[in-house]
């Protein structure tokens, strides 16, 4: 039509030239799209306050309003795609306040019951699982590198990320929460109780709370292999 | 003589179903707004102007000629009308098909959508057509396989049909006809695909339609692709109206939305907002492989290129960098807004084919009549009529509690 | 000679053309030398414009054997003094075009060109345009639903639809169809009284134009319009100023019209066929992995990712 045989050769060159740019073209424009955006600052700030909860299961703090992963991660979902994300206060006192914390930076992948985060200790660690697929969007300021940073509010202050999550619906199913996450803690406490041995005197005297550091108080040399078969890991 | 059973069963149906539960003069108050007394207005006057098409003729109502045969009853009514209208058959691929189960919350809309717009595209096309009682013509008795137009017909008609089944369910909901609900339920899978089937084809044929006019349509919008080009646009057109369509309910219909999904909203308009971008992206690339192909880049340079121009960069890709940027920066207004200007851009694209670069080079200039603007206005505004009239009845923007997992 | 080029997907189309090429080849041929020309026995018309004097004798016959009214200003020459096209009520007109500096004046009669396949024949959804075998391409006002694609499609401008009725026909040059069944010839050429219309077959048609184009003196623009424009018409021009400059559209691409719809048109029964499989297998695996996604949410068998929507 428009071509002849002379202008056909420039002419089909450069509709392969448009065809390379775009697939050239295409890579960065993908990732900027599909890249999950960091959560509105509305968002952010909506999920923050909290009302903290008295609650407890045995000598551990338990929350209502939010979802508990087996590994001992919770999450907790508000408005829209965005999620805070933790760890419970049974996997604070399993692994102690001395532990190191190491957080993914913003913009990491978590993938739902793939390791998430760090616990580090001497020279052994041990990873916790996420409980949401999604990416970092923010990790809290006010948690330092470690455990013992988190302070006595797991569940409120204490919380270590902000994750958008890309299916929040279908996430929060999988997590258990209310009566059902009760009494799995009360199962894993149990189950806790049964590795402690009464003259090992884990729980102090002054009525009952643990010692800093469960795991290391049950075996000293292989504090890793105990936080791992309560976390999942 | 009526039983009295009958009219026991007949009253709550007029009262609850139909009068939204309000007597008689409660409702007629209710409908006494701005928007419906415009709406009656336009109505007033763009149903007597219809009439006065049918009995006076085209050349009455219409500034049509000999060398412009075709004018906004094609180039908006039917072409835009069926591209803003595939809003249906992306959503229920995409949820059905594709089993993205978040997206169900807007299928339901853009299925209405989609059956309500091809509802009013046949309308359109009737009142456009010479001889429109000679329909069932190519249909039944005489078939020109040989036309595209002759397949555009077939589409259109059966994929209405389709769309009327797909979306059928809320209606049997709506009247609590059970089993004919539960056997609706059963075809949507094979009337999805058969949607999108009749969707490829009709879409793509509309742009095919101008495959013969190689002489008379302008090199910069001519092309052997026109085919494809209509077709992507399309998915554009579709997705990008579904976010309008969703936006516009929600934001006039807050009553009627289910009341953990108005949060849901702003995430399916992001994620639209993705696909879009996406589309849009290939579609740019596309439309310069079509100017390659034409070798017409010598006409840029020329006042209908400066138009070309504004179609490619303002309204293709314009959107295309704007959802992407309203995706990456979690903006759902910016998404909503750039939805609106895509809109646009599909019916200037649709113009641009059919009426603006069309007979560019003869010197007859066709402008719209006044009767033709105020019968398109009437189309749109019986369509939203009929849109309001649904949304306020039946299950479209919120599921019954008694068919939780319809989706 | 242009190369065309083709799509993918109008490899169909050429195929489909090139059915049709060997399809007109088969037919019994026609005069000698043009034993290839498309429709070489369908009946024809050499307008031969340098013979014309512009009586518009062609009109007024026109209007008696298709019973519409007499031509407008009959017999007054004021009426060439503006282009006028074909119409509802005139299926032939002559115009004249002043003489230039370098060129005489001359008279051009237009109507429907009958093509050997016509753009609007193929473009009627209701076949309410049918091409006849013995050439004439003839309108069934029954049929019509009045969509008008015929006017868009035709490269000649030539149907014409009755916008002022409320049951409008389209309206074109019959090329006598009537007449020609009971062996007359069409009302137009039985009454020109210069022989600038002859009537015959199309092949013995192309001949005779060539034999007088090519004769040693002559001063014919060596073109034939219409021995290839939209792949051949039963109406035929030669001039000796380029027919561009009478009216007639340049720049008519030298296929059969029906050819560019082809392709698209083969693409149907493929789409059809092929996306049923595809869009089942899609759902297929949609359904598994939801399931999986929805059954098992341990370590790691989560989907990772769902974004690849509609790319």
């Amino acid at each position: 039509m428009p071509h002849d045989i002379l202008t056909l050769y420039s002419s089909k060159a450069l509709e392969y030239g448009i065809a390379i740019s775009f697939l050239v073209l295409f890579i960065p424009f993908w990732r900027f799209v599909m890249k999950p955006a960091p959560a509105p600052a509305a968002a952010r700030v909506a999920e923050r306050p909290r009302v903290p909860v008295a609650e407890a299961v045995e000598w551990f703090q338990f929350a209502r309003d939010v979802g508990f992963h087996p590994g001992h991660a919770w999450a907790r979902f508000g408005q829209g795609a965005l999620a805070t994300v933790g760890m419970d206060d049974f996997a604070r006192q399993l692994v102690g306040s001395q532990a190191s914390l190491e957080l993914p930076p913003p913009g990491t992948t978590l993938v739902q019951g793939e390791p998430a985060w760090s616990l580090r200790n001497g020279d052994r660690q041990v990873a916790m699982l996420s409980p949401v697929d999604g990416v970092v969007t923010e990790v809290n300021p006010a948690v330092g590198s470690t455990v013992g940073s988190l302070g006595g509010d797991p569940f409120g202050t204490g919380w270590l990320m902000q994750v958008e999550v890309r299916r929040p619906a279908a996430n929060e199913r999988t997590l258990l929460s209310g009566d059902a996450a009760r009494a799995w803690l009360q199962t894993t406490t149990d189950a806790l109780r049964m590795r402690i041995a009464p003259d090992m005197g884990l729980v102090m005297q002054d009525g009952g709370t643990l010692v800093d550091g469960l795991a290391r108080a049950i075996d000293e040399d292989n504090w890793d292999a105990v936080a791992r078969e309560f976390l999942r890991s | 003589m009526r039983s009295p059973a009958a009219t026991t069963a007949l009253r709550p149906f007029i009262t609850d179903k139909l009068f939204l539960g309000l007597s008689l003069r409660d409702y007629l108050r209710s409908l006494a707004t701005p928007g419906s007394l415009t709406a009656i207005g336009i109505l007033a006057i763009g149903i007597p102007v219809i009439i006065y098409r049918f009995v006076y003729g085209l050349g009455a109502a219409t500034n049509l000629t000999q060398a412009n045969p075709w004018g906004i009853w094609i180039g908006i009514d039917v072409l835009s009308g069926v591209a803003l209208a595939a809003g249906g058959y992306t959503l229920a691929t995409t949820v059905y098909i594709f089993g993205m189960r978040d997206y169900h919350s807007v299928v339901r809309p853009a299925l209405l959508t989609g059956f309500l717009g091809y509802f009013f595209v046949v309308v359109g096309l009737l009142v456009d057509l010479g001889r429109p009682w000679n329909l069932p013509v190519p249909m039944l008795f005489s078939f020109g396989t040989t036309s595209v137009m002759f397949e555009v017909a077939w589409c259109v008609a059966l994929y209405t049909l389709v769309l009327f089944l797909e979306f059928s369910p809320a209606l049997f909901e709506w009247l609590g006809l059970e089993k004919w609900r539960e056997r609706a339920m059963k075809l949507l899978l094979p009337a999805t695909i058969l949607g999108v089937i009749l969707s490829t084809l009709h879409q793509s044929s509309l742009g095919a339609l101008f495959l013969m006019v190689p002489t008379k349509l302008h090199p910069l919008w001519y092309s052997p692709f026109i085919p494809i080009f209509f077709f992507i646009s399309s998915i554009i057109a579709g997705l990008s109206m579904v976010i309008v369509e969703s936006n516009l309910a929600h934001k006039y219909f807050p009553s009627r939305i289910e009341p953990g999904h108005a949060g849901d909203l702003d995430r399916i308009t992001l994620g639209l907002s993705r696909a879009a971008s996406v589309v849009l992206f290939a579609y740019f690339f596309l439309k310069l492989q079509g100017l390659a192909d034409a070798g017409a880049w010598h006409l840029i340079g020329t006042a209908y290129g400066a138009w070309y121009l504004v179609e490619m960069l303002g309204f293709v890709l314009a959107p295309c960098l704007l959802f992407a940027w309203a995706a990456r920066t979690s903006n759902p207004t910016l998404a909503r807004w750039t939805a609106a200007l895509t809109v646009a851009g599909i019916v200037v694209n649709r113009l641009n084919v059919s009426v603006i670069a069309m007979n560019w080079n003869a010197p007859e200039v066709y402008v719209p009549s006044v009767m033709e603007i105020i019968t398109t206005l009437t189309i749109i505004t019986m369509g939203i009529l009929v849109y309001r009239f649904i949304v306020n009845r039946m299950p479209i923007l919120r599921l019954l509690p008694q068919y939780p997992d319809t989706h | 000679m242009k190369l065309t080029r083709r799509t993918f997907f109008k490899v169909t189309g050429a195929a489909g053309a090139a059915s049709v090429a060997s399809a007109a080849a088969a037919r019994p041929a026609g005069a000698a030398g043009v034993a290839a020309t498309p429709g070489a026995d369908m009946r024809a018309m050499l307008i031969d414009t340098t013979k014309c004097i512009g009586c518009r004798a062609c009109e007024a016959a026109c209007s008696e054997a298709n019973a519409l009214p007499e031509p407008t200003q009959a017999g007054d020459t004021a009426v060439f003094d503006r282009r006028r096209p074909t119409s509802v009520q005139a299926l032939t007109v002559v115009n004249k075009y002043p003489a230039t500096t370098t060129a005489p004046e001359r008279y051009i009669k237009t109507q429907c060109m009958h093509c050997v396949e016509p753009a609007c024949a193929s473009a009627c959804l209701a076949r309410a345009i049918e091409k006849t075998p013995a050439g004439p391409v003839v309108y069934h006002g029954d049929r019509c639903l009045g969509c008008r694609y015929c006017l868009v499609s035709c490269p000649f401008d030539v149907p014409k639809f009755d916008y002022d009725s409320n049951a409008p026909f389209v309206h074109k040059c019959t090329f006598c169809g009537e007449r020609q069944a009971k062996g007359l010839e069409p009302a137009c050429s039985s009454v020109c009284p210069t022989g600038a219309i002859t009537f015959g077959t199309r092949a013995a048609l192309i001949e005779e134009a060539r034999q007088r184009i090519y004769a040693p003196d002559s001063q014919y623009v060596r073109h034939v319009y219409g021995e290839r424009e939209a792949g051949g018409t039963s109406f035929l021009y030669i001039s000796d100023r380029p027919l561009e400059q009478l009216g007639l559209p340049g720049h008519v691409p030298a296929y059969a019209y029906s050819a560019l719809t082809q392709g698209a048109l083969g693409a149907v029964p493929f789409i059809m066929t092929l996306w049923p499989p595809l869009l089942m297998g899609l759902y297929t695996f949609s359904q598994r992995r939801n399931a999986a996604a929805h059954g098992d949410h341990h370590a790691g068998d989560a989907p990772r990712h769902e974004e690849d929507r509609h790319a």
